[in-house]
């Protein structure tokens, strides 16, 4: 991850995308405060995380701002109950409520994900994959935040419950006013939920703006080539001949990254790498072609 | 379809999974499965996880192991019945004539042996060549899908997921085979990678004429590369047609269901249903069609008679009320979008 800038709205749900390895997750993982960033702040509510020290600080701000994770099979606890993390969540982070409370809360997150008061009796391996993960949701909303890390919260579920999961995020944005971070290298389901989204390459940001407008009108030719190989039924098959592999990242020189797949590639682009630059009110992008306010049709999609 | 054309034909295939005696029946995963694929076909099977799609692929390809067994059914590959060969009988037919590329290549290939290692184990394991003809015959196939035949001598994690993936499918292409059974062999690539090698298995296939049998649970990843799509619910198949006919016409709820729990990236953005619900157990599977629970379009015989596959403007769709054409466009048009 290099030299990476954005900003998350309240009542946002902003959408990361990228291929594997291209540091979606380190981003969720430095935000969660598990890895410590070699260089640059975090700002929360305007407050830096380096300035976070005790340990209550800590807890105000994991409760703030937690994380639901890849796999509803390996991230709850199979030997307990499905309210057992609800309800530890609680205890720690809401010392004031009392057990009655406490499972009331858990009722009340549980109803608010679309799950039954019954299962909060059951164990994980009585739920669907689909139910599992609205449990990751309710552990998250127990903590009453202010942003969610979902880290590809949807590509181990089935197609067919994967859109239940998508308008519940939609819902906590429209009814609960969390913020969520959603990690997905799908972009058709961050189109669906998402408000702007970021395409990250290589450890740094492609391309930022508003989902539609950055779906509409692509400026970084690996956003293209990101667009063009996403499945369509619906529309004719696109030849994207590209079958260039991700760079490797470890010290890289100067230069945009993308430049051995990119069929526009300058002599600037192996000689200084491209900083995010605003082409449009909210849209950024970092390619030099794509800056000087040339047309950029690397891959069609 | 005449009859010579067929490569694998399959007929009344059911497999169970055998549970310790007084746990229950044995469930079923794989109901009276029938299908056939023609010399050079593209054969895409959908459906969700759990609904007997790869059990289907392992009982094929013979690969089946306990508790699972074949319980019913005959497996036709080029005339000859499958079932009942013994290992040795099989490890003929095995690479030379019908090979499997498994759906994780991280975990298919050994780790501790060179790619090259793998595919001269393969190759000495039905014939006596030459090393000569084991480095050119492997070159050859790195050739084909596009790798550089020095990756020969990298070990599986020198290599990214998609590199991997393509020699899995290099390794299968060794005999140049007449069918090859893929079980989501891109589900752990990302979508720049997946449309990639899926461009490339068309024009293997199209350059070598084998046959595919291609498993996905992403219907859209296959609408353009198949030529016949089958869709599987719970353990059974609701719908067989022609790719692009079941794209633009599906017929089977399901189908249907399925379609549309996809967001698209163009046109407007139109809030989704999904399919309520959750696929079935297949130790509690629900009487009458199996897919009436989360079918809007049930009504109550659905819950009580179990459909058969009945031919329907030319495709196979276990539904009954497209049997009798009860289920009207006008219906169809109210709930779905």
């Amino acid at each position: 991850m290099d030299d990476v800038s954005f900003s998350i709205g309240e009542h946002e749900i902003v959408a990361l995308a990228g291929e594997s390895g291209s540091g979606k997750s380190t981003i969720a993982r430095v935000l969660a405060r598990i890895y410590q960033p070699t260089s640059g702040q975090v700002y929360f509510e305007g407050k830096p995380l380096s300035a976070i020290r005790s340990r209550r600080d800590g807890l105000r701000y994991a409760s703030l701002v937690p994380m639901v994770f890849q796999d509803p099979f390996a991230s709850i606890n199979p030997v307990f109950r499905a309210q057992h993390g609800v309800l530890r969540i609680l205890k720690l982070h809401r010392p004031e409520l009392s057990a009655k409370q406490r499972l009331d809360e858990a009722a009340r997150v549980f109803g608010v994900v679309g799950l039954g008061a019954d299962m909060l009796q059951r164990f994980p391996y009585e739920l669907s994959g689909g139910q599992r993960q609205r449990v990751g949701f309710a552990q998250a909303l127990a903590m009453r935040p202010k942003l969610i890390l979902a880290d590809e919260p949807v590509s181990m579920l089935d197609v067919s419950i994967r859109i239940g999961l998508l308008n519940l995020m939609a819902k906590l944005r429209d009814e609960e006013g969390v913020s969520i971070l959603y990690i997905t290298h799908d972009i058709a389901s961050a189109r669906y939920v998402a408000d702007r989204l970021i395409v990250m390459y290589a450890g740094q940001i492609a391309e930022s703006g508003p989902i539609e407008e950055v779906l509409t009108a692509p400026k970084h030719p690996y956003t293209q080539l990101l667009l063009s190989a996403v499945p369509d039924p619906m529309a004719p098959l696109s030849q994207v001949t590209d079958r260039g592999e991700p760079p490797k990242v470890v010290d890289p020189a100067p230069g945009c990254r993308f430049r051995w797949r990119c069929p526009l590639a300058i002599e600037q682009c192996s000689a200084v790498t491209p900083a995010l630059a605003e082409v449009r009110p909210n849209h950024e992008v970092a390619c030099h072609v794509a800056q000087t306010g040339a047309e950029v049709r690397a891959f069609a999609s | 379809m005449s009859e010579g054309h067929e490569i694998l034909e399959v007929s009344g295939l059911s497999v169970d999974y055998m549970l310790p005696q007084g746990s229950g029946a044995d469930i079923r995963a794989v109901d009276d499965v029938s299908f056939t694929v023609d010399r050079g076909e593209f054969l895409g099977i959908v459906g969700e996880s759990g609904c007997g799609k790869s059990t289907l692929l392992f009982a094929v390809a013979q690969l089946l192991a306990p508790p699972a067994h074949l319980a019913a059914g005959t497996v036709k590959f080029k005339g000859a019945n499958l079932v009942g060969l013994t290992d040795r009988q099989l490890s003929a037919i095995r690479w030379c004539d019908l090979s499997v590329v498994m759906q994780s290549a991280m975990n298919a290939l050994n780790p501790v042996k060179s790619i090259g290692a793998q595919f001269k184990d393969a190759l000495q394991a039905h014939g006596k060549p030459s090393k000569e003809e084991i480095a050119a015959r492997s070159a050859a196939v790195m050739r084909m899908v596009g790798i550089d035949p020095v990756h020969l001598k990298s070990y599986p994690h020198q290599l990214s997921g998609g590199m991997r993936q393509r020699s899995m499918i290099a390794m299968a292409m060794l005999f140049t085979p007449d069918l090859i059974i893929m079980d989501e062999p891109t589900s752990a690539l990302d979508v720049v990678a997946q449309r990639a090698l899926m461009l490339q298995i068309k024009e293997l296939q199209q350059t070598y004429g084998f046959a595919v049998i291609f498993v996905t649970h992403d219907m859209s990843l296959i609408s353009h590369f198949s030529d016949r799509l089958m869709v599987m619910y719970a353990g059974q198949i609701d719908e067989l047609g022609a790719t692009r006919t079941i794209f633009a016409r599906p017929l089977h709820p399901y189908t249907q269901g399925l379609l549309e729990a996809f967001p698209s990236i163009h046109g407007p953005r139109v809030p989704l249903k999904g399919i309520p619900g959750n696929p079935p157990d297949l130790a509690l599977i629900p009487s009458g069609c199996r897919f009436h629970p989360r079918c809007p379009h049930a009504v109550e015989r659905c819950t009580v008679t179990a459909p058969d596959l009945y031919p329907v403007d030319g495709d196979l769709v276990r539904c009954l009320r497209r049997q009798d054409g009860s289920l009207s466009s006008r219906e169809e048009g109210s709930l779905s979008r």
